[in-house]
């Protein structure tokens, strides 16, 4: 599911396509949505951070804003993410782990002390908690004295993405499209200089989409959002000019430059036929890109440093607004103070070393780059068209086709560089084994749940309960409907004021409409198919049957995900491609604590229990998880582990009762055949019995 | 020890059994009755391990399971078996997660078993999607177990009767038996549930295609789900041409029930239990619901002997015999009732082969 590719473009390939030149800032803007680009002003150096507690995470910012960043761009902890309160008990292992813990206005007071958000632009990767986190945000910029007005900035608020690879949502579809009308007619009333939404193809590209596909889904989504802002009575100028991308920059460097030219030419041709905007600035796409965080290696992570640069550029060369570039060790770990530096530094000598911001849109005019441009606007076109068939977005994705879609990419990837005919340097071939060991960054999760747990305790002590009542009584009456034109963020605000907590307004919404849980159906036979049964495959299957025959079943695993961790993609491909090997496989749900994952491995009476981590909870949830399955007299059930693990932590984990723990980049087939031998040779495991 | 004597002993300890149990027989009855035991008296982990047992494909563990079985006996059938199935999509976990729920609330202790394709290209399955049942699955009251339908069907069929019997003898006095509405596994289950419900989308245009025809014909109930918001005149319409339909194809016993239902609402899911209920306690009036128990037993019983003739009649020996003999009747050498008497010896040899090598008790 790619453009196909050329080893040789000449004038006939522009011709044949009917090439017509055009001008940066001009229709249809593939060359850039402004005159001038970088000659005038540099793309934002804009890096992603967040961990542990708002004042640490504070003390961080600041540094990065002395060294040289422009904007600040902030990660909320998973809890947050997710609607909870830290001192929520299907949270513990999450708190401050992969981004900033935040309950409270005060949290939020802190992680802004001493930057002035009058001249500081903020983004905010927020879905699922997106109207709490902004009434926050909104209050602790009051009491800092800058108005709704000056606020600058962008909030994520794209939920659609969730549904389809990210998770990170709360409520049911329908509603949660509400929220997001609702943040777009607030901003456009009160808050002109914030960008409403980030419609992001980045996590799908992280998922396994293809550069195309992240490409025709993401701006498929994007127009799913006028439509809903037309439903809710906005006009498209109203919005459309708030709407900001963001996208993935994979290495796949000629791809990605064409990519991000396509997608302007697409978004300002597709907005002017289906809404046709008065205003020029409603066609206008303005990105945000990120490199790839998917493409690093934990091996030999210095390597890393080359492919961030190569992504970074490719960016730079697609016109991006702004940036953020990876740190060379987040394949391990949340980066160290060392990483965070190299990554802004990259972006620093590109705009300062290299002398390229003197030139706008260098690559028009070649033959494979307006070629490849060219191919990709039609062929996403043709996955749009597919996407309309079925009623746009909303319903394509409650129908799972681009989950499909992706999914099917993921696999079919995963099998081409484990069996080696991609390769990845120092991974999969190269490999070195001098390679040097590197120092990770570890939050301590449970100090962070003493000092929030402590706040939060003081915060509901001082403040005035009544007052608190009513503002989520206020909330409740928008959300059930009450009055037509009541605004649920004006109400947040109110309430987030009175010092209600996060979790309190949360769930003050659940109550009324829910709590969504996805399915989770899973496409098996895209890791076979690409694997032709090659002998090393065939071998392994071999081996499953032979197990099957001597046991009397098919070896039986759980993959679980434990916490509020919604990053599936390598639990979906490890079943999917584990079924395809001839195991069966249970996929448990989501967001799981690790007893009701041991109650389920306990009654399947699996062999096995896979837990797939990479939020950094693994220290918490996955002993948590060994010590139930002995509470239900199962601690014969294997423990093995996966994902974003640091090579200190796979030791401890070993002593703790983990059989075997498979980093970023172990094959699957391997995979399969140790968790095999461990579940074979596998001693007389005490049980209850 | 040798690998193959650890694992031979990990296995006879998951069977229950000790490595000496085959050679001491009293002391391996004992074993069994303590299993037994522990089962009736609702421990969840032996619960779990006996429907392995039920499952495993060796010989000697379906020997086992038929011991282990017949000390549960007596304590079997008294719940009510519950088929659901439907379409992927339709709304199965839901409702079952909020049947459960009512059930559990009303004092009852609820099994779910179901059942999940195999793949038939590499055998392996994902399974039992508990995504909608969190809450429900985690119930002091609750037991899911989904199962892989693997490559036989006539497996199915006994594997699942007899885990249902294992939930029974544990305490569940409803066992719902879940299957993928896609014509494999239903016919299996509708044989062996009291009552067989049937969800369905509204719009029946769709979803008329979705599900194959005969699974409707075997449905006692049909419920068209989602009944909820704006769409509920359209499931009332649904639910009319169903009844219409329905009349068209009267399965003789009784005419099948209509109903919609909105598996979102506790409220509706109780009026659909409630509409469960009220059948089953009619056909206890009368005859049919022991009539049907018995067919159901019978078939039970047949169908070991079924499912060895069907598949001795397919298998490539008697299938190369059987064009052997035609090759004869087409040269005219021999009559087509010889060939028809040999044809016959072959299978009743083969037939007796199978019972020689059969481990299951006299």
């Amino acid at each position: 599911m790619n453009v196909n590719k050329k080893p040789l473009y000449t004038s006939r390939d522009l011709y044949n396509r009917g090439f017509e030149e055009s001008a940066p800032g001009s229709f249809p803007f593939r060359r850039g949505p402004y005159k001038t680009m970088y000659t005038q002003r540099p793309w934002t150096i804009r890096q992603y951070a967040g961990f542990s507690t708002a004042d640490e995470t504070n003390a961080f910012y600041r540094k990065a804003l002395n060294a040289g960043q422009k904007g600040l761009s902030v990660a909320f902890d998973l809890a947050t993410h997710r609607g909870y309160d830290s001192d929520h008990p299907r949270v513990e292992g999450d708190v401050g782990k992969s981004g900033v813990a935040i309950d409270t206005v005060e949290d939020m007071i802190r992680l802004f002390d001493g930057i002035p958000l009058d001249e500081v632009s903020v983004s905010m990767t927020m879905n699922g908690a997106v109207l709490p986190v902004m009434a926050c945000f909104i209050v602790a910029a009051e009491e800092q004295g800058v108005s709704q007005e000056q606020l600058a900035g962008t909030i994520q608020n794209d939920i659609l993405k969730e549904f389809m690879v990210r998770n990170t949502y709360i409520y049911p579809p329908a509603p949660s499209m509400t929220i997001v009308s609702d943040i777009m007619a607030f901003t456009h009333r009160k808050m002109p200089r914030f960008n409403s939404i980030s419609v992001s193809g980045y996590h799908m590209q992280e998922a396994g989409a293809t550069p195309l596909q992240e490409l025709a889904f993401t701006i498929a989504d994007g127009l799913a959002y006028l439509d809903a802002a037309r439903a809710a009575g906005l006009h498209v100028d109203d919005v459309a000019p708030r709407v900001s991308f963001f996208f993935a920059i994979g290495m796949d460097f000629l791809t990605e430059v064409a990519k991000l030219r396509a997608a302007r030419e697409l978004w300002a041709t597709l907005v002017r036929e289906r809404f046709n905007p008065e205003n020029e600035k409603s066609l206008l796409l303005r990105m945000h890109c990120q490199t790839s965080g998917w493409s690093l290696t934990a091996q030999d992570p210095l390597n890393n440093v080359v492919r961030t640069t190569i992504e970074a550029l490719a960016g730079v060369f697609g016109g991006t607004q702004s940036l953020h570039t990876n740190s060379y060790d987040e394949a391990l770990s949340l980066p160290t103070d060392a990483a965070a530096r190299i990554a802004r530094n990259t972006q620093l000598i590109l705009q300062n070393e290299t002398g390229l911001c003197q030139f706008i849109d260098p690559f028009a005019g070649s033959y494979a780059i307006e070629s490849l441009t060219a191919d990709m606007v039609s062929e996403a076109l043709e996955i749009i068209r597919e996407v309309d068939a079925l009623g746009g977005m909303v319903r394509a994705i409650e129908q799972g086709m681009p989950q499909r879609r992706i999914q099917e990419s993921a696999a079919s990837r995963q099998a081409v560089i484990d069996s080696g005919d991609e390769v990845i340097v120092g991974m999969n071939t190269y490999r070195s084994d001098d390679a040097p060991e590197l120092d990770v960054f570890d939050v301590d999760n449970k100090k962070v749940l003493v000092q929030q747990k402590k706040k939060l305790e003081r915060i509901r002590s001082q403040r005035d309960p009544e007052a608190v009542r009513r503002g989520l009584d206020a909330v409740m009456e928008v959300a059930r409907g009450d009055h037509p034109a009541g605004s649920l963020l004006e109400t947040m605000v109110d309430v987030a004021r009175a010092r209600a907590t996060l979790g309190e307004m949360s769930v003050a919404l659940e109550d009324i409409w829910g709590r969504h849980r996805a399915g989770q159906s899973t496409v098996t036979g895209a890791y076979r198919k690409s694997y032709q049964n090659k002998t090393e495959f065939m071998e392994l299957v071999g081996e499953v049957e032979a197990f099957a025959h001597r046991e009397g079943r098919r070896p039986r695993m759980l993959v679980v995900k434990l916490g509020q961790d919604g990053h599936d993609r390598g639990a979906r491909i490890v079943a999917a491609a584990f079924a395809d090997i001839g195991f069966d496989v249970d996929l448990g749900p989501l967001f799981l604590t690790p007893a009701e994952a041991a109650r389920q491995a306990m009654e399947n009476d699996v062999h096995v229990v896979g837990v797939s981590t990479l939020a950094g909870a693994h220290k918490t949830l996955i002993p948590a998880l060994i010590e139930e399955l002995k509470k239900e007299g199962a601690g014969d059930i294997a423990v093995v582990a996966g994902g974003v693990i640091p090579e200190k932590d796979s030791e401890w984990l070993k002593n703790n009762g983990v059989l075997e723990i498979f980093g970023p980049g172990a094959g699957i087939l391997s995979a399969a055949r140790s968790v095999l031998q461990c579940i074979a040779v596998r001693g007389t495991g005490e049980t209850d019995r | 020890m040798s690998k193959n004597k650890a694992e031979e002993k990990k296995r006879s300890k998951q069977s229950g059994l000790d490595e000496g149990g085959s050679r001491n027989s009293g002391e391996k009855e004992e074993r069994f009755h303590a299993w037994a035991d522990a089962i009736r008296s609702g421990n969840r982990r032996d619960l779990a391990r006996a429907i392995t047992l039920v499952e495993s494909t060796r010989p000697d563990d379906l020997e086992y399971a038929q011991q282990l079985l017949e000390l549960l006996l007596p304590y079997t059938g008294g719940a009510d078996r519950i088929g659901v199935s439907g379409v992927p999509g339709v709304g199965k976990s839901t409702f079952i997660d909020t049947l459960g729920k009512e059930l559990i609330a009303d004092g009852r202790k609820v099994a779910v078993l179901t059942v999940d394709p195999s793949s038939p290209l590499s055998g392996g399955s994902i399974l039992g999607d508990k995504t909608r049942m969190v809450e429900f699955s985690c119930m002091e009251e609750a037991f899911i177990r989904p199962s892989p339908a693997g490559k036989t069907l006539g497996g199915v069929a006994r594997k699942t009767r007899e885990a249902m019997l294992m939930c029974e003898s544990a305490g569940y006095d409803v066992v719902i038996i879940e299957t993928v509405g896609t014509g494999q596994a239903e016919w299996q289950v509708s044989s062996m549930v009291d009552l067989f419900a049937v969800l369905m989308m509204s719009n029946a245009g769709d979803s008329l295609q979705g599900i194959k025809r005969g699974i409707l014909e075997m449905a006692d109930i049909i419920l068209v789900n989602k009944a909820d918001g704006n769409l509920k005149e359209a499931a009332e319409l649904t639910a009319n041409e169903y009844r219409n339909a329905m009349k068209l194809m009267d399965n003789g016993d009784c005419a099948t029930a209509v109903h919609t239902c909105s598996a979102l609402d506790p409220e509706s899911v109780r009026l659909c239990w409630r509409h469960f209920t009220g059948a089953l306690s009619q056909r206890k009036n009368d005859s049919r619901f022991e009539n049907r128990r018995y067919a159901q037993l019978l078939q039970w019983i047949r169908s070991p002997a079924e499912d060895s003739l069907q598949q001795i009649l397919q298998n490539s020996t008697s299938r190369s015999v059987l064009e052997d003999l035609a090759d004869q009747v087409h040269n005219k050498k021999i009559t087509p009732l010889h060939a028809g008497l040999v044809y016959r010896r072959n299978i009743v040899s083969e037939f007796a082969d199978l019972d020689r090598h059969s481990k299951v008790p006299n």
